[in-house]
């Protein structure tokens, strides 16, 4: 059958081909990823060979033994911040994520569900606040929270992030309730159920995917924050994780191979957390980038 | 008559059949009466305690903001006359006018760092459009492994950009930097590149960081817009004897406006806005040159204290910003109103 081994082999190129592209593709992407995670387990005097080894000959763990404190080493108290940092990220990550899960899931709903003047002028007032940028905000809310007495604590961050996360779970559930049929609430009140419970016990049960979306794109985008709490926790040990590894940087003497632990670790709750919800982080993106 | 309908408040104001009495009619409209503000304070309660976060963390800085770009702003002295917004006292300083963005506009340093920031934009749009729809296209195409192909297109925006910054810094580094390594194993180059020491360079390789962090983004809008093109066209296309280029000019482009205005719009937004990278790789440096308006209004008011001019700064850089997102969402609808 020449004619047929003739046309698989006209096919094997572009086959060939699209792989390469694939690969290709995905060296771009993840990389500098593990390249970060290479320099994280390699001696500084390993990253400086020449020839570059593409493998760290004596990979071990103990730059994130240094920033955990456990072992001591010359810059040990610059990178003593690592875990207060990374406890108060966990704080600040955790108390957002669930309040926009409770309170942006009701005013989602709300938004979904009650056609009035005011709603449609509030909603409108949310989506404009998606335009604008949050740095123009800050030198405004870093004298605002001064006078609140909120600067450097962890109160004024979650108070900060919760309004700049609002606007986008509110968006990304009203899309999601709206797909869920009315029929369901009108029924749960024929048979005697309240407003609120006909909320909270039939329409959130099945609300799961909405909710995750939302909650998983709220975490990532908290958890990598960076601006807000630089200007607004500036003092040492209030603040979260990104700024005190950005800190990190400027001093002369700590190895690229502990920072890039302390990048690396900065980085890697964000990360699974995205490829663990893959499918709904997409849908919260798609939804949330589409602007009223 | 079931007319009183709560789960839809639009519908309870329907007028009643003529049939009934004005006695029935009257009772009808105290029981909708009821129905509807109760309805209204369950809508109110749920949307209120967002509100007012947003009204307190944005609406009054926003506010606030726009008179401190009018003022002039003296951090240690927040005496004289104050307002009380919400229990919060605000000192208003001095009002001086437009001095503060006439002083902005005077100074050459902003109008350098506008232009390097419309460099700055332009190319990034143009290579994250670029690789993001090259990257949609490879993603598109049938092969094993495709899921997970697509799991990994959120690991570049997913991390913090702190972190993108430290990896790249990492990798471009002149002593011991991966892409040196690479370059030097394969004979391309004899001693070590510095990639920061020249401003213009350095401004470059912000741009390729920033597109490698975000062009994913772009790829997974372009990919939702590829999805919903129906392969018949292609089939059509293929039996014409259409190449892969014809395809993509004739099909795939038009097909992907929506998502490509989308994409731009986004884009040039994001790049006008970018901070934390410049932050973290060059401080704006080496001199100024890779400043752009938001480094220079950040580092105004944070670095040197000076709010007023430093919103000033950010407030033009804020009204580029929302006329771009005007303009596109302008056209956008245009667009696809007349077809």
């Amino acid at each position: 059958m020449p004619t047929v081994i003739a046309r698989n082999h006209r096919k094997l190129w572009p086959v060939l081909g699209l792989y390469g592209l694939v690969a290709l593709v995905a060296l771009w992407l993840i990389g500098p990823f593990l390249w970060l995670f290479i320099s994280s387990i390699s001696e500084q005097r390993d990253l400086l060979a020449r020839p570059m080894p593409l493998f760290p000959p004596n990979p071990s763990f103990s730059n994130y033994a240094k920033i955990f404190g456990l072992v001591e080493f010359h810059a040990q108290h610059q990178s003593a911040q690592i875990l207060p940092s990374l406890g108060n990220s966990v704080v600040v990550t955790l108390i957002v994520t669930a309040l926009n899960i409770v309170l942006g899931s009701g005013a989602g709903y709300a938004y979904a569900r009650f056609q009035h003047p005011v709603m449609k002028i509030t909603l409108y007032a949310i989506l404009f606040t998606r335009m604008l940028p949050v740095v123009v905000l800050m030198p405004a809310l870093f004298l605002i929270m001064r006078q609140l007495g909120l600067q450097n604590t962890l109160s004024g961050l979650v108070l900060a992030y919760c309004s700049f996360t609002f606007p986008f779970t509110i968006w990304i559930l009203k899309s999601y309730f709206e797909t869920i049929p009315r029929e369901l609430e009108e029924s749960a009140l024929v048979d005697g159920c309240s407003r609120l419970q006909a909320f909270v016990k039939v329409i959130l049960p099945i609300s799961g995917p909405g909710l995750v979306a939302a909650g998983a794109f709220t975490f990532v985008l908290c958890w990598n924050e960076f601006l807000v709490a630089q200007v607004l926790n500036s003092k040492q040990g209030t603040t979260t994780l990104p700024p005190t590894v950005a800190g990190m940087l400027g001093q002369a003497n700590i190895d690229y191979s502990v920072i890039a632990a302390s990048g690396f670790l900065s980085a890697i709750p964000a990360v699974i957390l995205a490829l663990v919800f893959q499918r709904y982080m997409v849908q919260g993106l798609t939804a949330g980038s589409v602007k009223g | 008559m079931t007319a009183l309908d709560p789960g839809r408040p639009g519908l309870v104001l329907q007028p009643q059949a003529s049939a009934a009495g004005p006695a029935r009619r009257r009772w009808f409209a105290r029981k909708q009466r009821v129905a509807v503000q109760s309805e209204g304070r369950f809508a109110a309660a749920l949307v209120s305690p967002a509100l007012l976060v947003i009204l307190l963390i944005v609406f009054l800085p926003l506010v606030y903001s726009v008179w401190l770009s009018f003022a002039e702003v003296d951090l240690l002295r927040p005496g004289g006359t104050a307002i009380t917004i919400f229990g919060v006292r605000l000192p208003l300083y001095r009002f001086n006018g437009l001095a503060n963005y006439s002083k902005v506009m005077s100074d050459p340093l902003y109008w350098q760092a506008l232009l390097r920031t419309v460099y700055f934009v332009a190319l990034f749009v143009i290579e994250a459009v670029v690789i993001g729809l090259a990257m949609a296209l490879v993603l598109n195409a049938r092969f094993a492994g495709r899921g997970l192909m697509r799991a990994m297109l959120l690991v570049p925006w997913s991390m913090s950009r702190i972190a993108v910054g430290i990896l790249w810094l990492g990798m471009l580094d002149a002593d011991f930097g991966a892409i040196n390594g690479i370059l030097y194993r394969l004979g391309l180059i004899d001693r070590y590149l510095s990639f920061f020491s020249d401003g213009f360079t350095a401004l470059n390789v912000l741009i390729v960081v920033y597109v490698w962090n975000q062009a994913p983004f772009a790829t997974i809008l372009f990919l939702a817009g590829l999805q919903s093109i129906p392969q018949d066209l292609y089939h059509a296309a293929s039996v014409d004897g259409a190449g892969f280029w014809r395809k993509l000019w004739h099909i795939t482009l038009p097909s992907l406006r929506p998502m490509m205005f989308l994409v731009l719009a986004l884009a040039t937004v994001n790049g006008f806005l970018m901070l934390d990278l410049i932050y973290v790789m060059t401080s704006g440096g080496p001199g100024n040159d890779t400043t752009t308006v938001t480094w220079l209004g950040y580092r105004t008011a944070f670095s040197f204290f000076k709010f007023g001019p430093g919103t000033a700064i950010l407030f033009t850089l804020t009204l580029i910003c929302v006329a771009l997102t005007v303009i596109y969402h302008r056209l956008v609808l245009s667009k696809f109103q007349s077809e």
